[in-house]
């Protein structure tokens, strides 16, 4: 009973089956995946990209209810920090001293989703509530 | 669409955000011709990253050796030492020489970021083309109410919501292109006008 679990769950890991049935890219599926060994400048991508879409949605979201005041500047900041610590601490369970530490992987991309979210942020306010 | 656009109040910002991607695509353009396509830059390249993962392995190496025999071999620990020196000036050169490699290119991007402020200088001077959802502290505020009579904080000028175009899409247009940087480039400290090494006193 056991080796056909875990051969299965090897089988749904290799082939990037969810249970769902949908499909997810090999590409993608192997930032996801904490068994994946990704070296130092693929982590760093991704925590580099995750923060720009944070920013970009973030901003478009705030533009639209709309949120005004710096406060939420705030917010998007530790929504972003946060949601990239749990990303390489608890989803991928990595050691972040193999990486460069807290500093390195906290701070990459920090300033382009930052100014990223201020424009987005920026142009939905502007746009759509004058 | 130009109807549409002017019956916006702030639609001028969409006009600035057009212009500032339309020249980071310019501008990385002219970087991919002098100095991204040719073999210096990409042997150099290449070079810095060689270095790096080198360097990277004889760190855990030793991390991990060290850990197990502490103090068991010094002359090993030593010439491990210099080795990772050698391997570090290496990298360095190399990081320096990449900058001077794109100096020409740099010059021309500098040389166009130049021209197309001035031209969206003349055409937005003195209008606020969006509205801030939040008011800046005074420092940024020299920038963002640049040139715009009031003083309503909350008035941007072209010049912030330029810079803030020019630090988001450029910067992710070189990452999604694969022209940015390599990291072990800017971690070696490797610029025109390096900082001294701490360990040579």
């Amino acid at each position: 009973m056991k080796k056909g679990k875990s051969s299965s769950s090897a089988v749904a890991r290799k082939h990037s089956h969810p249970q769902n049935g949908h499909v997810l890219p090999s590409k993608l599926a192997k930032y996801l995946d904490p068994d994946a060994s990704l070296d130092k400048d693929q982590l760093l991508d991704a925590v580099h990209w995750i923060r720009q879409v944070l920013g970009l949605v973030c901003g478009l979201l705030w533009g639209t209810i709309p949120l005004a005041g710096a406060v939420w500047i705030a917010l998007f900041l530790t929504i972003s920090t946060g949601i990239v610590y749990w990303y390489y601490t608890f989803l991928l369970k990595i050691d972040e001293e193999d990486f460069g530490g807290h500093a390195a992987l906290l701070q990459e991309g920090l300033f382009a989703s930052f100014t990223l979210f201020l424009l987005s942020w920026t142009l939905v306010y502007s746009l759509a509530h004058f | 669409m130009a109807s549409a656009l002017s019956s916006l109040r702030y639609g001028d910002s969409l006009s600035v955000v057009a212009i500032s991607a339309a020249t980071a695509v310019l501008c990385e353009a002219i970087s991919w011709l002098l100095i991204y396509r040719t073999a210096t830059y990409n042997s150099l390249r290449a070079s810095i990253e060689r270095h790096s993962r080198k360097l990277d392995a004889m760190k855990s190496g030793g991390s991990s050796s060290t850990a197990a025999a502490s103090g068991a071999q010094p002359a090993g620990g030593s010439s491990r030492a210099k080795k990772m020196d050698r391997v570090e000036t290496s990298l360095k050169d190399a990081a320096r020489e990449l900058s001077l490699a794109k100096l020409k290119s740099g010059a021309v991007v500098a040389a166009v970021l130049f021209v197309v402020f001035g031209l969206l200088n003349s055409l937005f001077e003195g209008r606020a083309v969006a509205k801030l959802p939040f008011a800046p502290v005074p420092l940024v505020q020299r920038m963002s109410h640049r040139g715009l009579p009031g003083n309503d904080p909350t008035d941007c000028s072209m010049v912030f919501l330029y810079f803030l175009c020019s630090m988001s899409i450029r910067t992710n247009l070189q990452k999604l292109l694969g022209f940015a940087p390599p990291r072990a480039a800017a971690a070696a400290g490797g610029g025109l006008f390096p900082m001294p090494d701490p360990k040579v006193n």
